[in-house]
C-alpha cells in the first residue's frame, strides 16, 4: 500500500490539474476550494509516505535494456518531497489571492498543480533516468506558467527558459549515458555506482563529462554563465516566481546535481580531481556574481531572482565540496533557502499586488503602510544575510564548516565568497528595508495612506514561513541530525 | 506457412501492377486503389515480419526459379520486413493525413497520375529493401528517382518545377556514381548478386588485390547514396523539394525515400562489402564527419528559416546527419541506433509535415511564422501534434526521439575515438533543435486577439485528425515500448551480416 | 538560567513592547513606561551580576555543536557595568533632549533592544553567542543612527551597517577556520586551540586570528576601517551618539579581547606578525584620529574622531599582550566610556539649548551654562590624561605596559605616540573650554542669559563626570578587580 503511494502522489496532482478545465465550477470559490482541498490532500499523502517511508521501490515502466522508470523514497527524496509538500498548499493559498488580478486562471492552475506532481517525481526518482525524465517534464509544464501573461516580454522569457533548460538537459543527458554505461546500476546509491574496472584509463573523459553534466543540470540551478533565464523569467506571476523559480524548479536542478555527485558518480571518485576544482571555482564565482548583479538591479523581483542565483550556488558549492559535510550543508541550504526566498518573494508579490509598485526606488515609506509585510520581509532579509538565530545562519554555517573541513584552497576561497555574498545580500536587501521604514525627510505619509497589508490568504503563508525560518534558526539540531543520519 | 515466403515478391509486384492499373482510372478510383494497396501491403509485410520472427533467420526467395547468377533474388530478414512494414504504415498515415489538401494542390485531371507515382514509389521502396541483387537495386533506384521527381513536380507551380529539376540533377548524379560503383564491383568480381559478390570480395581482400579500386568503389557508392539521401553537404536540393511539393509527398519523400537509399547503403555495407572491410576503408570516418556537420549546419539553416515547411525540411538534413553519424561509428551499436533513428525520424518527420499543413491551413495558407501566431488554438489537433513532434525531435523522454538519442549516445561512448565529438555535437544539436522547434511551438501558442483566420473544424476533417492521432500513438509507442523494436533491429542486423 | 533570561528579557520585552505598540501617543505615558523599564532593567541586572557571577549557563543548542551559552565572567561584568551606567544616564538625558523629536517611541524601543543585546553580548560564553549578539547589535543600533530620518542620517546608517557587517563577516570567516581547530567552543582564558593544530598549521590560524581581530576592529573604529564612525556617530541624536561612542564601539573591543585572550591565547600570538600588524595599525589610528579631530570644526564630529583615536589606545594596550597594558586598557574602557558619554551629552545639551554645532560658535558659552561647561572641561581633562582623572591612570598603565613589554620598536614608539596624541587631544578639546569661559575682550557679555539645562539633562552629565573622576581618585578596588582577570 505504502509503495503505491509513491506513484499516487505524483499522478494525483497531475490528475487534479487536468480536471480543472473539465469540471464545471460555477464560481471561482468552488474552484479554489476544490484545488486547495486536493493540494492539501496530496501534501498529507506525501507526509504519510514520508512517515511510513517504505524501503521498496516501485517500477512503473521499462524502456530499453535495464532502463526503467522507478520510484523510491530515500533520505534525500524525503527532504525534497517534504519541502515541496509543505510549501505547496501555502503557495496555492497565496496564489488564489494573487491571481485575482490576472486572467485565465484555469490554465494557470492547471499547469501549477501539474508541476507539483512533476516536482515530486524528481524527488522520488529512484534512478537517474527517472529523474531525467521528470526533469524534462518539469521544463515543459512550467513553460506555460512563465508565458502566462502572454506579453512579448513573457514570451521571450519563456523561450529563453525553454532553450536554456532543454540545452542544459542535453548536456546532463551525456552524463546520464555515462552512468548507464559505466555504472553497475543506474539506481541512486550513496557513494556512487561507477564501476572502476569498466572505466580503466578513461578517467579524464569521465571527469570532463561530469563537468558537462554538472553544468547541464546547473542550468536549471542558474549557474553562471547560464543564469540569465532566471531573472528574465521573473515576468511570470509571483506565485510562479516564488514557488517555482525560487524553490521547485531551481532546486530540482540543485537536487539533480546532488544526486549526480553523491549518488551516481560518487564523491570518492570525484574528490580531489580537477573536475572538483572546476566546479568549485564556478560555483564560488556564481555566488559572488549573483549578488553583485542583485545590487545593480532595481526591479524588485529581478533583484530577488539574482539573489536566488547566488543562493543556489551555495547549494552547488556544498555539492562541489564532495564530502558528507558538504551534502549536509547543501541539503540544509536547500531547505532553508526555500523558506527564506519564498517568504521574500511573497512579500514582494504582496507589495506588487497591493501597490502595483515594481521598482525598489518606489518603495519609500511603504513600511508604514504595510508594516506586517515589511516586518516579515525584514526578517527574511536578515535570514538571507545569515544573521544568527535565523535559518540562514545555520545552513551557511554548515556549508562553511564543510568548506573549511575540505582543506582545499578553493574551499577557503569559497567560504570567503559566501561571506562576501552575505555582505552583498545585506546591501541589496537592507536598502529595501531601510527605504521602507526610513523614507527620508520630506516624505509625505499620505502618499502611502491608501495602501495596506494584504488579507489573510496572503499573510497566513507568510507568517507560517516566518515561523519556520525562526524555528530552524533556533532549533535546527534535530533537522541537521536527520540530514547527517542520511549519510 | 511457406506461402508467406512469396509475400515480399507479391508485395513488390502488386505495387507495380497497381500503378499500371491505376493509370487508366479516374481520380477517385485511383485513390481507392492506392489506399487498398497500402492496406494490403501492410498486411503482407506484417505477415512477413511475423514469419521471419518465427523463423528466426532470413530466407532467400528466388524469382522465377532461375538460380544465380542469372536469376533475381529477394532476401528477407527481420530487419527488412520491419522496415517494409513501417514504411507502409507511414505511407498510409501520410496519405491519409494529406488527402484533404490534395484537391487544392494538384490539378484534378492529374490526380490519378499522382497515385500512380505513389504506387510506383512504394514498389521501388519495397524492392530496395528486399532485393538481394545489385542490378535490381539500381533499376529500382531509378524508378524511385523518377517517381519522386514526379511527385515533386505534380503540384504545378514554378517553384516545384525548379525544385524537381534540381532534385533530378542531383539524384541522377547520385545514381550515376552508384552505377559506376556497381560497374566496378562487377568488373572486380563478376557477380551481381550480393552474396556472391561478398564471397568474391573476401577472396580479393584476402589476396590483397584491387585495394585501390575497392576503396574507390566504396567511396563512389557511399557518395552516390549520400547525395540521394541528402547528407550534408549534398543537401542543396532538399529544402525546395520538401518545402514546396504536396504535403503527403513532402512527408513521404522526407521520411521514406531518403531512408530507402540509406537502407540500401546499409545492405551494401553488410551484405556486399562486409562491415569490416567497409570500416577499414575509413569511409566511415568521412561519413561520421559529414554526419556531424550535417547535424550542426542543418539545424543552423533551420533556425534561420522563416518558412515552417522549409524549416522542417532543413531539420531533415540534421536528422540524416544523425543517421550517418551512427554509420560512421562503425560499430553494431551505432548501426542499431541509426536504424532506430530511421524509424523514429520517419515517424516524426512525416508527423511534423502533416501537422504543419494543418497549422498553415488555419493561417490563410501562409507558411511564414508571423502568420502562424496563435494557430495552435485555431487548430487544436495540429497544435498538439506539432508539439509532440517537436518534443520528439528535441529528444524529450516518452517520445521516439529520446530513444534514438539514447542509443546514439550509448553507441558513441563505446567508440573511444569518436566519443567526445559525437557527444558534444549531439548535445549542441539538441539545443539547436530545441531552439527552432520550441520557438515554433511557442509561436503557435501565442494567442492573437481577433485573429482574422477561422479555426478548423475537426469533425469535418476527421480523417486528418485520426491520422494525426495515429501519428502521435506511433511516436509514443516507439518512445515507450522501444525495447522489442531495438531487439528486432539487432537481430535483423545479425541476420544481415 | 531564569535570572539570566530575565536580565536579558526585561529590556528586550520593553524594547519590543515600545516598538510594536502603536497606541502610545501620550508622551507622559511613554516616559513613565520608559522610566519603569530603566528601573526594572537596572534592578534585575544588578541582581544577576551578584547572583550569577562566574557561572556558565548553556541556554540551548543552535545545532548539534553550537551551544548558545553565557558565562558571567569578570571581564564581561566590567563591560556590562559600563553599558548599564551609560545607558541609564543617556536614557534619562533623552527625556528632555528628545522632547521635540519625532518618533520618540521607536527611539526608546530600539534603545531598550540595544541595551538588552549589549548585556547578552557582554556575557556571551562562546564565539557563536558573541557573534549572534554582535550582529544583532549592529542591526538594532541602526535605527538609532538613522533616527533623524534625514538623507544624511540614512546614508550614514547604511555606511555604518555595511562597515559593521563587513567586519562581522571577517570575524565569521576567521571563526569558521578557528572552529575546526579548537578544543572546546567556549571561551577559555589562555586560549582553547588544539595543540595539534598549533603545530600543524600555524599560518592558517594566524590568518584566522587576523581576520577575526580585523573584523572586530571595524566596530572599534580602527584604521583602515574607521570610515563609518565619524559619519555615523554624529548624525544620531546626542544621547544615542553617547551610547554609540561610549559603549557600542566597546563591543568591538570586547570581541578582540575574547579573540586574543580567550580563543587564540596571548601565548600563540606573542611575537607573531599578527601582533606587529595590529600594533602598527592601532598606533596609526591613535595618531590619525587625534589629528583628524584637531582639524574638525563640528563638535560632535570632533568627538567622534576623538573616539576613533581613544578606542585605539585600548586596542594598543590589548595588542601588547601584557598584563599592565591590559589593566590600562580596561581602565580606559571604563574611563573613556564615562568621559566620552559625558562629552557627547554636553554637546547634546548645547545643541538642544542653543542650536550651535560648530566649535567657533561656542565663544562665551561658559557664561551661559557654567556647570555644563565645567563638566565638559573635567571630562576633557580626563581624555587628555591629566591627573587625578581616570584618563591619567589608564594612560599611565598603558605606557608602563608598553615599556615593560620589551617588544622592539613598539615599546618606545608606543608611549611617544600616546603622548603626541594626548597633546593633540588637549589641542582639540581645551580651546572649547578656554573660549567658553574666556570669550575675549570683544565679546558682548550683556546679551548673555543663564541657559543652564534642566535637571534631567544635567544630572546624567554630572554623574558620568563624577564617575570618571572617582576612577582616578579611588582606583584600588578596580585595579584589584582587574588583577583577578589577568592571570
Amino acid at each position: 500500500m505504502s509503495v503505491s503511494l509513491l506513484c499516487i502522489v505524483i499522478l494525483f496532482p497531475m490528475l487534479v490539474g487536468a480536471l480543472i478545465p473539465v469540471l464545471p465550477f460555477s464560481n471561482r470559490k468552488q474552484m479554489e476550494l476544490y484545488l486547495f482541498a486536493m493540494v492539501v490532500l496530496n501534501s498529507l499523502l506525501v507526509w504519510t509516505l514520508i512517515l511510513l517511508h517504505p524501503a521498496e521501490s516501485l517500477t512503473v515502466a521499462k524502456f530499453t535494456g535495464n532502463l526503467t522508470i522507478t520510484f523510491r523514497l530515500d533520505g534525500m527524496g524525503m527532504v525534497f518531497a517534504g519541502l515541496v509538500a509543505t510549501l505547496w498548499p501555502f503557495a496555492t493559498l497565496y496564489a488564489f489571492e494573487y491571481m485575482t488580478k490576472e486572467s485565465h486562471e484555469k490554465v494557470f492552475f492547471f499547469f501549477y498543480t501539474m508541476t507539483y506532481g512533476v516536482t515530486l517525481g524528481i524527488a522520488l526518482a529512484e534512478n537517474i533516468l527517472t529523474m531525467y525524465f521528470f526533469y524534462e517534464l518539469l521544463t515543459l509544464v512550467t513553460v506555460p506558467l512563465v508565458m502566462h501573461t502572454l506579453t512579448r516580454e513573457a514570451i521571450l522569457a519563456s523561450r529563453k527558459y525553454l532553450y536554456y533548460s532543454l540545452g542544459g538537459a542535453a548536456f546532463a543527458f551525456i552524463g546520464m549515458i555515462f552512468i548507464i554505461l559505466y555504472g553497475d546500476t543506474i539506481s541512486f546509491t550513496y557513494g556512487g555506482v561507477l564501476d572502476l574496472h569498466k572505466i580503466g584509463n578513461r578517467v579524464d573523459i569521465l571527469l570532463l563529462i561530469y563537468v558537462f553534466s554538472f553544468m547541464g543540470f546547473g542550468v536549471k540551478a542558474a549557474i553562471c554563465p547560464f543564469n540569465s533565464w532566471l531573472p528574465q523569467a521573473g515576468v511570470a506571476p509571483t506565485p510562479v516566481t516564488a514557488l517555482l523559480h525560487a524553490v521547485a524548479v531551481v532546486k530540482s536542478g540543485a537536487f539533480a546535481i546532488l544526486r549526480l555527485t553523491y549518488f551516481s558518480y560518487g564523491m570518492e571518485f570525484l574528490r580531489g580531481t580537477w573536475a572538483q576544482q572546476v566546479v568549485l571555482a564556478i560555483t564560488s564565482f556564481t555566488i559572488v556574481y549573483g549578488c553583485g548583479r542583485a545590487i545593480k538591479e532595481t526591479h524588485l523581483k529581478r533583484r530577488l531572482a539574482y539573489s536566488t542565483i547566488s543562493n543556489l550556488s551555495y547549494i552547488l558549492f556544498g555539492a562541489a565540496l564532495m564530502s558528507p559535510a558538504g551534502l549536509v550543508g547543501a541539503l540544509s541550504h536547500l531547505v532553508f533557502h526555500a523558506f527564506m526566498k519564498i517568504t521574500s518573494f511573497f512579500c514582494a508579490g504582496a507589495i506588487m499586488h497591493q501597490t502595483e509598485k515594481h521598482y525598489v526606488h518606489e518603495l519609500d515609506g511603504l513600511g508604514y503602510a504595510m508594516p506586517k509585510t515589511f516586518t516579515i520581509f525584514t526578517l527574511s532579509a536578515l535570514a538571507l544575510m545569515g544573521v544568527p538565530g535565523l535559518a540562514g545562519f545555520i545552513s551557511k554555517w554548515n556549508l562553511a564548516y564543510a568548506g573549511i573541513e575540505s582543506g582545499l584552497p578553493l574551499g577557503y576561497i569559497g567560504v570567503g565568497c559566501l561571506l562576501v555574498s552575505a555582505l552583498f545580500t545585506a546591501i541589496y536587501m537592507m536598502t529595501i528595508v531601510i527605504r521602507g521604514f526610513f523614507p527620508g525627510e520630506g516624505f509625505d505619509k499620505n502618499q502611502v495612506a491608501s495602501f495596506q497589508d494584504p488579507n489573510w490568504k496572503m499573510l497566513l503563508p507568510l507568517c507560517f514561513f516566518t515561523v519556520f525560518i525562526l524555528y530552524f534558526g533556533l532549533f535546527s539540531s534535530s533537522f541537521i541530525g536527520f540530514l547527517q543520519s542520511l549519510i | 506457412m511457406d506461402i508467406i515466403r512469396n509475400f515480399p515478391a507479391i508485395a513488390i509486384l502488386l505495387c507495380l501492377f497497381a500503378g499500371i492499373f491505376s493509370s487508366g482510372l479516374k481520380e477517385k478510383a485511383a485513390g481507392l486503389v492506392n489506399s487498398c494497396l497500402i492496406v494490403i501491403e501492410i498486411g503482407l509485410n506484417l505477415a512477413t515480419l511475423l514469419y521471419t520472427i518465427s523463423l528466426g533467420d532470413s530466407f532467400v526467395y528466388v524469382m522465377g526459379k532461375f538460380p544465380a547468377p542469372w536469376g533475381n533474388e529477394l532476401r528477407v530478414g527481420v530487419l527488412e520486413a520491419l522496415l517494409a512494414l513501417f514504411f507502409c504504415v507511414i505511407m498510409f498515415l501520410s496519405m491519409w493525413g494529406g488527402k484533404h489538401k490534395l484537391k487544392d494542390e494538384v490539378d484534378p485531371e492529374k490526380t490519378f497520375l499522382y497515385y500512380v507515382l505513389l504506387d510506383l514509389l512504394l514498389s521501388s521502396l519495397l524492392a530496395l529493401i528486399y532485393t538481394n541483387d545489385l542490378f535490381t537495386a539500381y533499376v529500382f533506384v531509378e524508378i524511385n528517382t523518377i517517381s519522386a521527381c514526379g511527385l515533386i513536380m505534380i503540384r504545378q507551380n514554378g517553384r516545384t518545377i525548379e525544385a524537381a529539376v534540381r532534385y533530378m540533377i542531383m539524384s541522377l548524379l547520385g545514381s550515376g556514381l552508384l552505377l559506376l560503383g556497381i560497374c566496378m564491383l562487377y568488373d572486380m568480381t563478376g557477380h551481381l548478386l550480393m552474396s556472391n559478390i561478398h564471397e568474391a570480395i573476401l577472396t580479393i581482400v584476402a589476396e590483397g588485390q584491387y585495394t585501390i579500386p575497392l576503396l574507390i568503389m566504396i567511396a563512389l557508392i557511399s557518395v552516390g547514396l549520400a547525395i540521394k539521401s541528402a547528407l550534408f553537404p549534398f543537401h542543396a536540393w532538399l529544402p525546395d523539394a520538401y518545402g514546396y511539393s504536396t504535403v503527403s509527398a513532402a512527408a513521404i519523400l522526407s521520411s521514406l525515400v531518403s531512408k530507402g537509399y540509406i537502407f540500401l547503403l546499409i545492405k551494401i555495407m553488410y551484405r556486399v562489402v562486409g562491415i569490416d572491410i567497409f570500416r577499414n576503408s575509413h569511409i566511415t570516418d568521412i561519413l561520421f564527419l559529414f554526419g556531424l556537420m550535417g547535424m550542426i549546419f542543418g539545424s543552423l539553416s533551420a533556425i534561420r528559416e522563416n518558412d515552417v515547411r522549409r524549416m522542417i525540411a532543413f531539420s531533415s538534413v540534421a536528422q540524416i546527419g544523425y543517421i550517418y553519424m551512427g554509420f560512421g561509428m562503425g560499430t553494431e551499436a551505432g548501426m542499431v541506433a541509426s536504424i532506430f533513428h530511421i524509424l523514429s525520424h520517419a515517424a516524426t518527420k512525416s508527423l511534423l509535415f502533416i501537422a504543419a499543413i494543418g497549422l498553415t491551413e488555419v493561417s490563410d495558407g501562409k507558411r511564414q511564422f508571423i502568420y502562424l501566431t496563435g494557430s495552435g488554438y485555431r487548430n487544436k489537433m495540429s497544435g498538439v501534434t506539432f508539439t509532440v513532434g517537436s518534443l520528439a525531435m528535441v529528444g524529450v523522454p516518452l517520445f521516439s526521439g529520446f530513444i534514438s538519442k539514447l542509443l546514439f549516445s550509448q553507441a558513441a561512448i563505446l567508440n573511444h575515438g569518436k566519443m567526445l565529438p559525437a557527444m558534444i555535437v549531439l548535445a549542441i544539436s539538441t539545443i539547436l533543435n530545441a531552439i527552432y522547434f520550441m520557438k515554433t511551438v511557442i509561436r503557435i501558442y501565442t494567442p492573437v486577439p481577433n485573429s482574422p483566420y477561422p479555426p478548423m473544424d475537426l469533425r469535418e476533417h476527421w480523417r486528418y485528425a485520426t491520422a494525426l492521432f495515429l501519428f502521435i500513438v506511433l511516436n509514443v509507442v516507439l518512445g515507450v515500448f522501444s525495447d522489442p523494436i531495438v531487439r528486432l533491429i539487432s537481430n535483423g542486423l545479425a541476420m544481415l551480416g | 538560567m531564569i535570572t539570566l533570561l530575565t536580565m536579558l528579557g526585561i529590556p528586550f520585552f520593553f524594547g519590543l513592547f515600545l516598538c510594536c505598540n502603536r497606541n502610545i501617543t501620550n508622551r507622559k505615558t511613554l516616559l513613565s513606561i520608559v522610566s519603569l523599564g530603566f528601573v526594572a532593567t537596572a534592578v534585575v541586572t544588578v541582581f544577576s551580576w551578584t547572583s550569577l557571577l562566574e557561572q556558565e549557563i548553556t541556554v540551548f543548542w543552535l545545532t548539534q555543536n553550537l551551544p548558545l551559552m553565557f558565562h558571567l565572567d569578570r571581564i564581561g561584568l566590567l563591560f556590562s557595568i559600563l553599558a548599564l551606567v551609560v545607558f541609564l544616564c543617556a536614557g534619562f538625558f533623552s527625556f528632555s533632549y528628545m522632547e521635540h523629536e519625532k518618533k520618540e517611541r521607536r527611539y526608546y524601543g530600539f534603545y531598550f533592544l540595544v541595551l538588552a543585546i549589549l548585556q547578552g553580548l557582554c556575557f556571551a560564553g562562546n564565539m557563536v553567542t558573541y557573534y549572534l549578539f554582535f550582529e544583532l547589535l549592529t542591526l538594532s543600533s541602526l535605527p538609532l543612527v538613522m533616527q533623524e530620518n534625514t538623507k544624511e542620517a540614512i546614508m550614514a546608517g547604511l555606511k555604518y551597517l555595511f562597515y559593521s557587517l563587513c567586519g562581522a563577516y571577517f570575524c565569521l570567516f576567521g571563526f569558521y577556520i578557528l572552529f575546526q581547530n579548537e578544543s572546546t567552543i567556549s571561551f577559555l582564558w589562555g586560549g582553547n586551540l588544539l595543540a595539534d593544530s598549533i603545530v600543524a598549521h600555524p599560518v592558517l590560524l594566524q590568518v584566522a586570528a587576523t581576520c577575526m581581530i580585523f573584523g572586530f576592529s571595524v566596530k572599534a573604529g580602527m584604521f583602515p576601517m574607521h570610515g563609518w564612525l565619524p559619519t555615523a556617530h554624529p548624525v544620531a541624536p546626542a544621547p544615542a551618539s553617547a551610547a554609540l561612542s561610549a559603549v557600542i564601539v566597546k563591543a568591538g573591543v570586547l570581541g578582540i579581547i575574547r579573540v586574543i585572550y580567550y580563543q587564540f591565547g596571548a601565548f600563540f600570538l606573542q611575537g607573531t606578525k599578527v601582533q606587529t600588524l595590529f600594533l602598527s595599525l592601532s598606533l596609526i589610528t591613535v595618531f590619525m584620529g587625534s589629528l583628524l579631530a584637531y582639524g574638525e570644526p563640528v563638535l560632535k564630529k570632533r568627538l567622534a574622531y576623538s573616539t576613533v583615536s581613544q578606542v585605539s589606545y585600548i586596542l594598543f594596550g590589548l595588542f601588547l599582550l601584557q598584563g599592565t597594558a591590559f589593566t590600562g586598557s580596561m581602565l580606559h574602557v571604563l574611563g573613556h566610556g564615562f568621559m566620552k558619554a559625558s562629552l557627547f551629552l554636553c554637546a547634546g545639551a548645547i545643541i538642544h539649548l542653543t542650536g550651535k554645532t560648530r566649535v567657533e560658535e561656542f565663544t562665551g558659552l561658559g557664561k551661559e551654562m557654567p556647570i555644563l561647561l565645567w563638566c565638559f572641561t573635567i571630562s576633557s581633562l580626563g581624555l587628555i590624561g591629566i591627573p587625578p582623572t581616570g584618563g591619567f591612570l589608564s594612560k599611565w598603565y598603558l605606557a608602563i605596559g608598553a615599556l615593560d613589554s620589551e617588544i622592539p620598536f613598539f615599546s618606545y614608539v608606543g608611549p611617544v605616540v600616546l603622548l603626541l596624541s594626548a597633546l593633540l587631544t588637549a589641542g582639540y578639546l581645551l580651546p572649547i573650554t578656554v573660549k567658553g569661559f574666556l570669550p575675549g575682550a570683544e565679546f558682548d557679555t550683556e546679551k548673555i542669559t543663564k541657559k543652564e539645562p534642566n535637571l534631567w539633562m544635567l544630572l546624567p552629565v554630572l554623574i558620568l563626570t563624577v564617575l570618571s573622576v572617582l576612577m582616578g581618585i579611588l582606583p584600588n578596588g578596580l585595579l584589584g578587580f582587574l588583577g583577578s582577570v589577568f592571570r
